[in-house]
């Protein structure tokens, strides 16, 4: 694609006439300086051409990389936050409520800071939503699904806002009545425990599936190979241009090398290194975040939500034991779900933990806790229900949940910072590609014009 | 006997014996305690929803095991299996304050019903030591399948004898009556159940109570537990909650805010439920409930429960 320097006469001149484009007679028969000055707007407006595709192709990676870090990653965390600590709010309100009137300080700090959590997740992801402009920017498409998603996602933000205080107020409740030793109280839990599981936990999975599906949207957007191939076949068709372009000027104006048209050339050709080089750190980083970031992390999350319900399950089954024995039917149903075992959530966190990191013993720590969760609910149904409190307070139930618990705490947060890092660098790939296309191509538009305004002078 | 004042106690176990033996319910009775409402219809009703499904001979207080004699763990016998496993399993409530609930204060279950079973358990293991007996928490509507597949030994759970479940599982001596009534807010100006045509009344998943708010025109919303009548009550979603007395007063002693209204609009004898496979278990647990009777426990368990004044127990009646 450079310049070419001593070409000689090429295969222009051995194409027979009737074989000619319908423009070649029209050019044959003008003059030279009639020629140069159509050469040069055509080159001109070809550089200029380049530079709007490169840049709108530099524009659509860089504005889906953007969203991914500043809009649709910060939702599905702040999602994710709000689905776990609700999740984990119903479990420890539970689990302290089995304690009676005296409520361990400890548990009723989680449960603040669980509440307190939430709460301020719902706040930001409002913030997120409201404050569409970010996604304006997006390509069509992308742009319109959304908006889909945000009126749906500010839906189910206005059940979180509204519900959390009706929640923390019935939890109150049922507090207040425990203290006074009032089986109400169980009912005010059970009641709350319901609108927790039935209004609030769908609405905040609902943002994180529709989050979710964004950030794969977007994440596709910034590593999708169509607009690139596009560019870059564009891209050697300009330098086609310019290198056909350099070998008539060779032929018509006596000078080996047109020093402007080289400009143009080696500013076009650094344009297309830098878009491509850009669009493969960038993808590489983004695909990096998604396959061992968000993912892993995502796993880890599901698994972490329905651990964290079956243990609701399991206080609550102690607490309120009236016979239906639905809460125990649901724990089997989350221990089904959690596994280990394939095709289940357990599985895929062994999966994404691989052979290093947190989650590398998930499956024994389950297993305990389901082991200790039996022998729990076989000492309640022997009719010892005070050391199966014990156990779920304190005891083996307890502290086998808490190891469990833990491990998936920390593979959520171990992924997360790892895609916080890779898809901030694969958004930082893009940095300024967009501006530097077209500053190429103007780059280009002057040496086209300096390069053929010289040669055009020597005819005057 | 309509036209009456209200009864004094020795009268009115009179009249009891006579309704109960004619199939008719304490609906007459009640009604007559009743200011300023006309009896009739209620006395109608009352009797037609009792008598209805016995259409037989059926009488629910009088079909239970006459005992032989004192309490006696024969060898062979139910009672003998028992005592050689070492423990009682009583299927029994959770959530009925007063009567079967878990006390959160001592992560026990306790309650009138409670106290029933632990006197069957002490007659024939001898003892009261913890562990003699294995409660195990069932809902109303395990309270037959769980007699009948053996799950448990005996249901002691706010069971009313009714015809059709004499059909299915067999009863003790009647150990308590309630009555269908009413409870509402202090603020209400409702006086029976009457002044609620056409609002929301809570009572649980198809219980008799159900049938009986849907005869007087309320609107009948369905729980799975009392206390969530309760719940939706101090929420505002139902005007009122209408079951047996004995659960209603658990649910008022629990919200200072609440009263009792009305007549009484049902008799529900409550009886212990036993598998008609062991007949020697029914006569046994009918001789312990008579010991209750006569020695004062079934007026001291009362005043542990239920306070002050103190019933006098539902006389024994037996089928033969």
């Amino acid at each position: 694609m450079t310049t070419s320097v001593g070409v000689s006469p090429g295969p222009v001149t051995t194409v027979p006439a009737v074989r000619r484009a319908w423009w070649r007679p029209r050019l044959d028969g003008a003059t030279t300086p009639a020629r140069l000055r159509l050469l040069l707007a055509l080159l001109i407006l070809l550089s200029l051409a380049w530079g709007v595709l490169a840049a709108l192709t530099a524009d659509q990676h860089a504005s889906a990389a953007a969203d991914v870090v500043a809009v649709s990653e910060p939702l599905s965390l702040d999602a994710e936050q709000i689905y776990t600590s609700l999740s984990d709010a119903d479990a420890t309100a539970a689990n302290a409520f089995l304690a009676g009137g005296l409520e361990p300080t400890k548990a009723r700090q989680r449960y603040q800071a669980d509440i307190t959590e939430a709460a301020i997740r719902i706040e930001a992801a409002s913030a997120l939503v409201g404050s569409s402009a970010a996604r304006t920017q997006l390509p069509g498409h992308l742009a319109k699904q959304a908006s889909a998603a945000g009126t749906a996602v500010g839906d189910d933000l206005a059940i979180l806002s509204g519900q959390l205080p009706a929640y923390t107020d019935e939890v109150g409740t049922a507090r207040a009545d425990n203290r006074l030793g009032l089986p109400l109280g169980a009912a005010y839990l059970r009641e709350a425990s319901a609108l927790l599981r039935e209004t609030l936990l769908p609405a905040a999975s609902d943002i994180y599936t529709r989050e979710s599906a964004l950030l794969t949207s977007a994440s596709a957007q910034a590593t999708g190979l169509p607009l690139i191939v596009v560019a870059v076949v564009a891209a050697l068709g300009l330098g086609y241009v310019f290198f056909r372009s350099s070998r008539w000027l060779s032929r018509h104006t006596h000078r080996m090398v047109n020093y402007g048209l080289l400009l143009a050339t080696l500013a076009g050709l650094v344009s297309l290194v830098w878009l491509v080089s850009a669009f493969v750190v960038g993808r590489g980083d983004l695909l990096y975040a998604q396959q061992q970031g968000s993912a892993p992390a995502q796993a880890f999350a599901r698994a972490e939500v329905a651990a964290l319900q079956a243990h609701a399950d399991e206080s609550l089954t102690l607490i309120d034991n009236s016979g239906e024995d639905s809460y125990q039917q649901d724990y089997l149903a989350q221990q089904k779900l959690l596994g280990p075992g394939p095709g289940t959530l357990l599985a895929a966190v062994q999966a994404a933990a691989g052979s290093g990191g947190p989650g590398r013993d998930v499956a024994a720590e389950a297993r305990a806790w389901y082991q200790a969760h039996a022998a729990l609910r076989a000492t309640d149904d022997a009719g010892n229900h005070a050391d199966a409190v014990k156990s779920a307070q304190s005891g083996d139930a307890a502290t086998t949940f808490a190891r469990l618990s833990t491990t998936l705490s920390e593979g959520i947060d171990t992924h997360q910072a790892v895609f916080a890092a890779s898809a901030r660098g694969g958004r930082d790939a893009f940095t300024g590609l967009a501006v530097g296309m077209i500053a190429a191509s103007l780059v280009m538009v002057a040496g086209c014009a300096w390069g053929l305004s010289r040669r055009l002078a020597e005819y005057r | 006997m309509n036209a009456r004042p209200r009864p004094g106690v020795p009268w009115r176990r009179a009249v009891l014996v006579v309704m109960a033996a004619s199939g008719l319910a304490l609906g007459t009775a009640a009604a007559t305690a009743a200011p300023g409402k006309p009896p009739a219809h209620r006395t109608a009703a009352a009797a037609r929803a009792v008598s209805a499904p016995a259409a037989s001979t059926c009488d629910p207080t009088a079909s239970s095991l006459r005992p032989s004699g004192p309490p006696q763990v024969t060898s062979g016998s139910f009672m003998a299996k028992i005592r050689a496993r070492g423990y009682l399993i009583a299927g029994v409530d959770q959530s009925t304050y007063r009567f079967g609930f878990l006390n959160p204060l001592s992560n026990q279950i306790e309650g009138f019903d409670i106290d029933m079973v632990r006197a069957v358990a002490k007659a024939i293991l001898g003892n009261s030591n913890p562990g003699t007996v294995h409660f195990r928490a069932i809902s109303d509507a395990q309270r037959i399948p769980d007699i009948t597949n053996g799950t448990v030994d005996i249901v002691a759970h706010t069971m009313t004898i009714t015809c059709d479940r004499l059909k299915l599982v067999d009863f003790s001596s009647v150990y308590f009556l309630a009555a269908q009534r009413v409870l509402v807010l202090k603020s209400s100006k409702a006086k029976s159940l009457d002044d609620l045509h056409g609002q929301k009344v809570c009572a649980t998943h198809g219980s008799d109570s159900v049938d009986r708010i849907k005869q007087h025109h309320a609107i009948a919303v369905q729980v799975p537990y009392w206390t969530d009548c309760l719940v939706l009550l101090q929420q505002g979603d139902v005007v009122a909650i209408s079951t047996d007395d004995s659960i209603l007063d658990g649910l008022a002693a629990q919200d200072p805010w609440t009263m009792i209204i009305g007549p009484q609009l049902t008799s529900e004898p409550y009886g212990l439920a036993i598998s008609k496979q062991h007949p020697e278990f029914v006569r046994f647990v009918n001789a312990v409930l008579q010991q209750l009777r006569t020695d004062g426990q079934w007026k001291s368990i009362y005043t542990r429960w239920l306070g002050t004044p103190v019933k006098n127990p539902p006389p024994a009646h037996y089928a033969g």
